[in-house]
């Protein structure tokens, strides 16, 4: 299995950045920290321009910060951090260029729809923003909510208000934290048909998010952080690459039985109506795949490259904690 | 600035439209006058014309006839309004009907039985005149009458006992001296003096414009509901901003106004906000206060010249306080630990108007003039001194706006940098300590 420090090789030279000539944000050698905490530990990271660019990464491993430090809302201490080619450390407020959605909903409670989107339009520079809310409205399906108060709002009203806040501006750089939290199926379709709308439209989008299939379905590279160091960065494909086929993806009636104690497997992920198997460096996959026809019916049996899931638990999973602490 | 503004005028617009702000605005006058307000409403409810039974142990055998008669004649004129109809007489104080009792040989069980009958409410007092009353000396420690009563709040009585037991004595005393009572009284009688301002010359003409009697309302009154108008406006425009941050810190709307506007801007755009919320306040108030003023022909009583100061001070009043709220919200968590913040911050608030009753009285005293030229205090106080006459020396006001001015620029950088480390914060609030050293190393 690959621990963080093992794929700190992949993070480098990732060649289809170099492909885009301007980058929407550009972080060399950032480092943050917090009293003795270091949060973010000599960060390097290129999102280019016209990307839909995944951060992912567990709770406190400084996915915000950085998103913050990117926003201006924080400054590193030390390393240089450059959105659309220019220097942001030290300056004042993020440029209107730049909109953000945190992970955490930031509405006041008694005011109006309308009321609370000709704010942030306005905060974002926008000097007539009134047929752009109400156009915004519409896409989103709050039509008839534009004069109801914050507080009459479902929580899934109240997140695509929040998403039109930020994207009301006609930012360029969008980062979204956590979008989808609170929206059913339906919504949640609608904004990512939105997002990818907006990268269409020329806009890049940094999403941050726990939901890997999410990550998967939308995002062009994908950047994982975790205890304030980057640990993957790319395409899905060449993330995927680097782990290699060593994941058996098997669905099987077990009668009963288990799949503890197999020969030559690493770890079973147990997905319900399917069930993943991690094997073992040189381990042979067709006495993996008779050891299974002994304990059970198999009705599906492929060799597949891992999912982003198993790559993140690889990463941050109890296992890989563990291992990583002795190690410190 | 564009967005600075657009913060003020959204703070602006959530205070003044807010069922709060709307109700103590209104109320506020309302509320100050509930004295007319009620006594219009209540009118005769207001009123306790039950009659009062007092016992009198005469003991100096001469004043109970001259009391008995001093209450009838009390009874059948001077209880009833003036103003009312004389054939339907309207009665707005209680009859006092006095009872005799003899004094008898055990004189504490003859008060314990009379007390006994005040706690059952057939009596409402009972008074003992003591046999020396009309010879005593005068000595303070020599009391000639004695009243008992479990209502010692109520004071009509004992006043009017006072009254007329004092003119039955002096009488008394002019008799058995042999003065003439009203040669005394005319002899004794003290002189009137008229207090007059000062005589001026009018430039226009020429002519010389008599003194005029000084007026106790322009004088005292006036300055002092000014003084009173801004610290209601301090109140009510700085105040609310520790619960809007500590809001927005809940809400988790910081993050997102963060990312549009930087730390300083944002604070800056809510004090305006707060500046113009006070101006909303001064204007009301001030208004309808000059409206009355001028329906009453009494407007050359206001201090125009005060006006200038007012506004100056209203305005670095509620940016070095709001400052200071704001600082102090964006260190909480939540209204509870606001609250807490809040109480030393209130005592200094409070400070002037605890102090303004002797700083009126002398405004030019060292203490006045020291006091007031400490900024937190000088707003209202300085505006205090300036505002009774004759006023003060100009240096004063100048020098304590410069002190002011420079402190509402300290409190406006401290307060930024605490609320740039502050607002972010979540979970536990900060400590003091915690603040102070943000303010100082940002």
């Amino acid at each position: 299995m690959l621990g963080y420090d093992e794929v700190q090789w992949f993070a480098l030279g990732i060649s289809s950045l170099d492909e885009h000539r301007v980058h929407a944000v550009e972080l060399s050698d950032v480092t943050k920290r917090f009293g003795d905490f270091v949060a973010v530990d000599s960060l390097g990271l290129t999102v280019p321009d016209g990307a839909v660019y995944g951060f992912i990464g567990p709770n406190g491993s400084g996915k915000t910060t950085t998103l913050r430090m990117i926003m201006r809302i924080f400054y590193p201490n030390s390393g240089k951090i450059r959105v659309f080619g220019d220097d942001v450390v030290g300056k004042g407020p993020s440029s209107d260029r730049v909109s953000y959605l945190p992970e955490e909903r930031g509405l006041y409670k008694t005011m109006k729809v309308r009321d609370i989107l000709r704010f942030y339009a306005e905060l974002k520079g926008c000097r007539s923003p009134g047929k752009r809310i109400d156009w915004w409205l519409d896409r989103m399906g709050l039509g008839d909510w534009g004069a109801k108060k914050v507080e009459a709002l479902s929580k899934g009203m109240a997140q695509k208000v929040q998403f039109i806040s930020t994207v009301i501006g006609k930012p360029e750089l969008i980062i979204l934290d956590e979008p989808f939290t609170g929206l059913d199926p339906v919504n949640a379709d609608l904004l990512r048909d939105v997002i990818l709308e907006l990268r269409r439209e020329g806009a890049t989008v940094i999403l941050s998010t726990h939901d890997m299939s999410v990550a998967e379905r939308m995002c062009d590279f994908v950047f994982m952080i975790y205890r304030g160091r980057k640990v993957l960065d790319g395409s899905l494909d060449e993330i995927r690459s680097a782990y290699g086929t060593d994941t058996l993806r098997v669905r099987i009636a077990l009668n009963g039985k288990t799949l503890d104690g197999l020969a030559g497997v690493a770890n079973v992920s147990d997905f319900g109506r399917y069930q993943e198997l991690r094997v073992e460096n040189g381990a042979d996959t067709q006495a993996v795949l008779a050891e299974l026809m002994r304990r059970g019916r198999v009705d599906h049996f492929e060799l597949a490259q891992p999912s982003l899931h198993d790559v993140f638990v690889r990463i941050a999973g109890p296992e890989s904690v563990e291992r990583n602490d002795a190690i410190d | 600035m564009r967005k600075v503004m657009v913060i003020a005028v959204r703070e602006y617009l959530a205070a003044v439209k807010s069922k709060a702000f709307i109700i103590t605005i209104l109320m506020m006058p309302v509320l100050m006058g509930s004295g007319m307000i009620a006594e219009a409403f209540l009118g005769d409810a207001s009123l306790d014309t039950t009659d009062r039974r007092i016992a009198v142990v005469d003991h100096s055998g001469v004043l109970y006839d001259e009391l008995a008669a001093a209450a009838e004649l009390r009874n059948a004129i001077e209880i009833y309004d003036e103003s009312s109809a004389p054939a339907k007489p309207k009665q707005i104080a209680p009859r006092f009907i006095l009872e005799r009792v003899l004094p008898a040989e055990d004189v504490d069980e003859s008060y314990l039985a009379l007390s006994e009958r005040v706690r059952s409410d057939e009596l409402f007092a009972f008074v003992e005149i003591r046999p020396d009353v009309l010879e005593s000396a005068g000595d303070d420690e020599q009391v000639g009458v004695r009243y008992f009563s479990n209502a010692p709040t109520y004071k009509n009585v004992r006043i009017w006992l006072s009254n007329v037991i004092s003119a039955s004595v002096r009488q008394w005393r002019f008799d058995r001296s042999g003065l003439d009572a009203e040669k005394v009284a005319w002899a004794t009688r003290e002189t009137s003096i008229d207090e007059l301002g000062l005589v001026t010359r009018d430039e226009a003409t020429g002519a010389i414009v008599q003194a005029e009697i000084v007026d106790k309302i322009g004088n005292v009154l006036i300055p002092i509901m000014l003084v009173v108008l801004l610290f209601m406006v301090i109140m009510m425009a700085a105040g609310p901003l520790i619960q809007s941050v500590i809001e927005e810190k809940m809400q988790r709307i910081s993050e997102v106004l963060l990312g549009c506007i930087d730390p300083f801007g944002w604070m800056l755009g809510k004090l305006l906000g707060m500046v113009g919320v006070s101006f909303t306040i001064v204007g009301v108030y001030l208004g309808g206060g000059l409206a009355v003023a001028a329906e009453r022909g009494v407007l050359d009583l206001v201090p125009t010249h005060l006006l200038g100061w007012f506004a100056a001070y209203q305005v670095l009043a509620v940016l070095m306080y709001g400052a200071v709220f704001v600082g102090v919200g964006a260190g909480c968590s939540d209204h509870r630990e606001a609250q807490t913040a809040l109480t030393p911050l209130m005592v200094v608030i409070m400070l002037p108007m605890i102090l303004m009753e002797s700083v009126i009285r002398e405004p030019n005293s060292t203490m006045a003039t020291v006091l007031s030229l400490v900024p937190p205090v000088t707003p209202v106080l300085m505006l205090a001194r300036q505002a009774v006459s004759p006023g003060v020396p100009m240096w004063q006001p100048v020098v304590g706006m410069a002190l002011v001015v420079a402190t509402t620029v300290l409190c406006i950088f401290a307060a930024g940098r605490v609320f740039r480390v502050g607002v972010l914060m979540q979970g536990q609030g900060a400590k003091f300590r915690d603040m102070l050293r943000w303010a100082v190393k940002g």
